[in-house]
Order: C-alpha cells, then structure tokens, then sequence
C-alpha cells in the first residue's frame, strides 16, 4: 500500500512550495541541531582540547586525551561493565522474560493482570527505584538481608558497598526495572502466531518443547530481534541505576561510561571538560558501531 | 477438559508465575508499609505488618514542601516540552510521508540517528551551550525544555510519519486538490486521523521526560528540582530515616501508578510503541 501511494505521489506534479518546506521541516531541524547534533559534534570537538576545569582556556591538544585515557584503569572498568551489562542482558533478562511471556501464552489467571503488574516498574522514575533499591540492599535493617537473617541469624553482607560484586547487584535492580518492559514486547509477538498453526502441530503429536523451537522462535525473531537491539542500546546508556546504587564505591568498581562522563566533568573538584569529552566521544562511537549493523540488517528482510 | 485444566503443567505454570508476581511487587509493598511504620519499629522488625500504623512520616515529607515544589516543576517543564515537540515532529513527520524533496532521505536518516545517541554524549557540549557565557539558561527550568525536546523528536517523527503514510493518500490529496494547503490539510484532515499515533507520542514523551534524570541532574540547580531529581536529593539528606524517605517514594510514586491503573493500555502502547510498530 504504501509503496502504491508514494509511487502516485512521486508520478504527481509536486504537492508543495518551497516555502511550505521550510515552514514544516525547519522548526522540528533547528531544536535537533541546536540540541542534538551540534552537542555531538562539540563532543569530539572538546575531546581535542585539553580543559581541566570550567575556569581555564581550553587548549588544544590533539590525541593527547585519547592516549590518557589508554591508560586509564577506571575508563577501562567503565567499559568492561558496559558490557558485562550488555551480556548480562542479553543472557539473563531476555530469556527470563521470554520464559515469562511463553508462560503467560498458555491459558492463565488474571494475564492481563499480570501483564499489567510486571510493566509497572516501567512507569516509575529510575532515580526512585534507585533509592528504594538503596534500601532494599540496606546491610543492617534491609528487608533483603533481614530476610537472609530470619535463616542464618549470623547472615551479613553489604550487598552495594562490595567492590567487585555490587555491579551484579545493580544489574539485579536493572533487570527488575526491565524485565516486565521486554516480557509485554514478547507477549506481543506471540500474540500473533496464528492458534491454527499450535493446534496443528499438537494434532502432529509435537511436543510442546518442540512446539516452542519449532514453530513459536522462529514466528517471534523479529521481536527477539527488537528487544536485543534495544537492551543493547539500552545497555550502554544505562547511568541512573548506577549513578546513584554506586555512589559509596571507589572510583574504579562503580563506573559505567556515562557515569564516568559525568563524574569526569560535574563531580566536585572535576570540571574535566575535555578528558570527560573525550569519554562521550568512544561512548558515542561504540553505540553507532554496535547498533548500525543490527540496524541495517534488521531493514534487510 | 475440566481434569486436564488442573494439571500439573497448569499448577507449575502458576507457582512461576506467582514467585515473578512477587519479586515485582514485595519491593514496592514493602516501601507502602514502611512508609507507615514508626522509626523504631522500621528498625526492629523490617518485614512483616507494621506494629503500629502511623502518617508522621507522610506528613514529614509534605511539611518539608519540596515534592509539591517539585511536581509544579516538572508538570512545567513536561507541558512545555511535550507541547513543543509534538508540533514540531507532527510538521517533520507530514513533510517527511508528503513530500518529495532532495536530500528526504539523508535528512530523515539523520534524525533516526538520535534514536542511538546515549544522552550522555551531550551533557558536557549542553551545559557549554547552556552556560552563562551563552544562552545562560543554566539552573532554571526552561534549560531542560530544549533537550528534552529534541531528543523526544526523533521516535516521535518516527511514529507519526508512519501514521501519515498509513492514512489513505487519496483523501489528503483531495484535499489539496479543493485548494487547501498542506498545513491546512494537516490540521483539518491529517491531525484528527492520526489521533491514535498523537497519543501514543504524547504517553511516550511525557512519560520520558516524567521521569528522566541525568539533564536534570546537570542542567538544574539545588533550588530548581523535578520529582526524580528531589527524590535522590532528599534520600541524600534524610539517608538515615528510611521510614521518611519511603513515604517520600510513596509521593512520588502513588500519582504515577494511580495514572497507570487507570489508562494501562494506552500506556504500554504508548510505551512499546517505538518498539512494536
């Protein structure tokens, strides 16, 4: 249908003026360049400079951030929990979620309660869940580790300020925030496996394992393929989970990238403008090489 | 039918079911009945009923003022933006499914790149542009207006250029050929038939904006908060009294999830609409 409209459209004496162009097009370019691109592209302008503080004269300074930052452990931290976070993800909150949703396929109670109650964290500020999560982690009074207690009265473990584990636990939030969002994505997609097709291969005498990697994965990849794309994205621009659950932690233990952007430039005694630059610069160029493939293979039928 | 209905699958199915069911909501039923538990007793006995049911923590939290403070900002800024954003994505959107003009392509892909540029990436280069020795709009509510418009651009064009292409060619182009022009067209043909896909937008971008943090956190001074931003503020200064910052969630949350119950379809449409179309 649409390639019919657009072709008589294109066979059509033009449908507008110039000036009508102008009047639809500018105002919806001018607050994207204005806010968007012209922000990306002073990015890896900074990133050339070297500007340790809002006060100072940024000079110039070629690669001399990126080769800092080589040897930057803490960058380095960054970027492995990025990707222990993408990973994790990936193989953690997508298939549990995909249980989920495969679950709710079959005849249950209250589905669409259900579905209702497991979107919700979806629909609270991040920085909320955060504190409550805060809480929730509390090594004294928690009601995680009163829980434990109530077992192993000797029970105690300060689940956030650990270095080297408390990311898992952030990651455990993570997932509480998300997993709903990507079962209702799920849901959707196999809403529309026809019921035909299930009652036909159950007369075949399929078992329902088979049913499900025979019939039900296959019908649902573009939607797994939807919902990797996006907890990849949304893996490298995780920050307030972390910004905030990480607060007590050394530096090198509690970073993501787009914390360590921030901490680099807006934390007291930073304002490293052009070193924090030279961050969201790499940050920038991992999303566009990670995501451009998935993307245009995702156009590719 | 009426064996098979109770069987094993169907009861191992419901246990699943009924422990995810949990692990989603204790956390938040948890913070509702802290929120009215003494201090003392939050610190003795942290699970269970509440010993004695009390509203000092409720009232604690609307006595500091700072959550209606912070609602008043954020509905601001929201509106504002919101508002803002869906004109200007509703003019790109109709251009972009209407015309044909040089360059379409090149430019439409450009905005679909924001759809993967991390925030993040910007907060340095908008707190220059912000910044007093620019547009000097640091620290009061209108710095957020622009970020967060322009970033709600690209899933909103994105969507509603759907919507239009969706919507039968040949009832825009007659009227057209009555001898409206294209804005006219849009507000009185285009704009009431893509309704469905205007309110998908508008959930989705308030929502967004609702409850977005790292700009506010950035671009807003300690005088000038939105909910999401004094909830971590007021966490850091009352850290120690757990009772007084669940009742705290409690504000922040309660309107929220009230909204939700009431318009839940709308709402995960309007949420899984960039990813489901």
């Amino acid at each position: 249908m649409y390639h019919i409209t657009v072709n008589l459209l294109r066979r059509q004496r033009k449908n507008f003026s110039l000036q009508e162009l102008v009047i639809f097009l500018l105002p919806a370019f001018a607050i994207y360049a204005l806010f968007v691109l012209a922000p990306v592209f002073l990015s890896f302008r900074n990133s050339f400079y070297y500007w340790d503080s809002p006060l100072s004269e940024a000079r110039f300074c070629a690669l001399q951030n990126f080769r800092l930052l080589w040897h930057d452990p803490v960058f380095w931290s960054a970027l492995k929990h990025n990707l222990l976070l993408l990973v994790g993800s990936l193989l953690f909150q997508l298939p549990v979620a995909l249980g989920i949703a495969l679950l709710l396929n079959y005849p249950t109670w209250g589905r669409g309660f259900l579905r209702t109650v497991f979107f919700t964290p979806m629909i609270i500020p991040s920085s909320a869940i955060a504190v409550l999560w805060q809480y929730i982690y509390e090594p004294h009074n928690g009601p995680l580790s009163a829980l434990i207690r109530y077992f192993n009265p000797d029970f105690a473990y300060a689940w956030l300020s650990t270095p080297g584990s408390s990311m898992f636990w952030i990651f455990i939030s993570i997932c509480w925030q998300y997993i709903g969002f990507h079962t209702v994505l799920f849901m959707a997609g196999l809403s529309t496996i026809p019921d035909e097709l299930y009652e036909a291969a159950r007369l075949d005498g399929a078992s329902e394992w088979q049913i499900c990697r025979r019939i039900v994965l296959p019908c649902i990849k573009p939607t797994l393929y939807v919902s990797a794309t996006l907890s990849i994205i949304g893996s490298l621009k995780y920050f307030d989970l972390v910004y905030l659950m990480g607060a007590g932690l050394p530096d090198s233990s509690r970073e993501v990238l787009a914390t360590y952007v921030y901490r680099l430039a807006f934390d007291e005694n930073q304002g490293r403008y052009g070193y924090g630059s030279s961050v969201a610069v790499l940050l920038f160029i991992l999303a566009l090489i990670i995501v451009i493939p998935l993307q245009t293979r995702k156009n590719q039928p | 039918m009426s064996t098979k209905k109770f069987s094993k699958g169907f009861l191992i199915r419901h246990l699943i079911l009924a422990v995810f069911f949990l692990l989603t909501t204790y956390p938040l039923l948890w913070m509702t009945l802290t929120a009215f538990r003494s201090e003392g007793d939050a610190l003795q006995r942290p699970l269970g009923l509440p010993a004695r049911w009390v509203l000092s923590n409720l009232q604690e939290v609307l006595r500091s003022g700072r959550f209606a403070q912070a609602y008043i900002n954020s509905l601001l800024v929201c509106v504002v933006a919101v508002f803002l954003a869906i004109s200007c994505a509703t003019l790109a959107a109709y251009a972009f499914a209407r015309f044909n003009f040089r360059g379409k392509n090149f430019l439409y892909v450009l905005f679909l790149m924001g759809l993967m540029i991390p925030v993040h990436v910007t907060l340095i280069p908008l707190n220059q542009l912000l910044g007093a020795d620019m547009l000097g709009l640091k620290g009061s509510l209108s710095a957020l207006i622009g970020p967060y418009a322009g970033f709600a651009l690209p899933v909103s064009i994105l969507i509603l250029r759907r919507a239009f292409e969706a919507l039968p060619g040949e009832l825009l182009d007659a009227a057209t050929l009555d001898g409206c022009s294209n804005l006219q067209v849009l507000w009185h043909v285009g704009l009431p038939l893509a309704k469905p896909a205007l309110n998908t937008v508008l959930i989705f971008n308030f929502l967004t904006m609702w409850n977005e943090y790292a700009f506010a956190l950035t671009l807003l001074g300690a005088s000038r908060q939105t909910v999401p931003l004094a909830i971590s503020e007021f966490k850091g200064e009352y850290d120690l009294r757990i009772t007084v910052v669940c009742a705290a969630l409690l504000l922040v949350m309660i309107p929220l999830i009230v909204v939700y119950a009431f318009a839940q379809k709308q709402i995960i449409r309007g949420l899984t609409a960039g990813a489901l179309d």
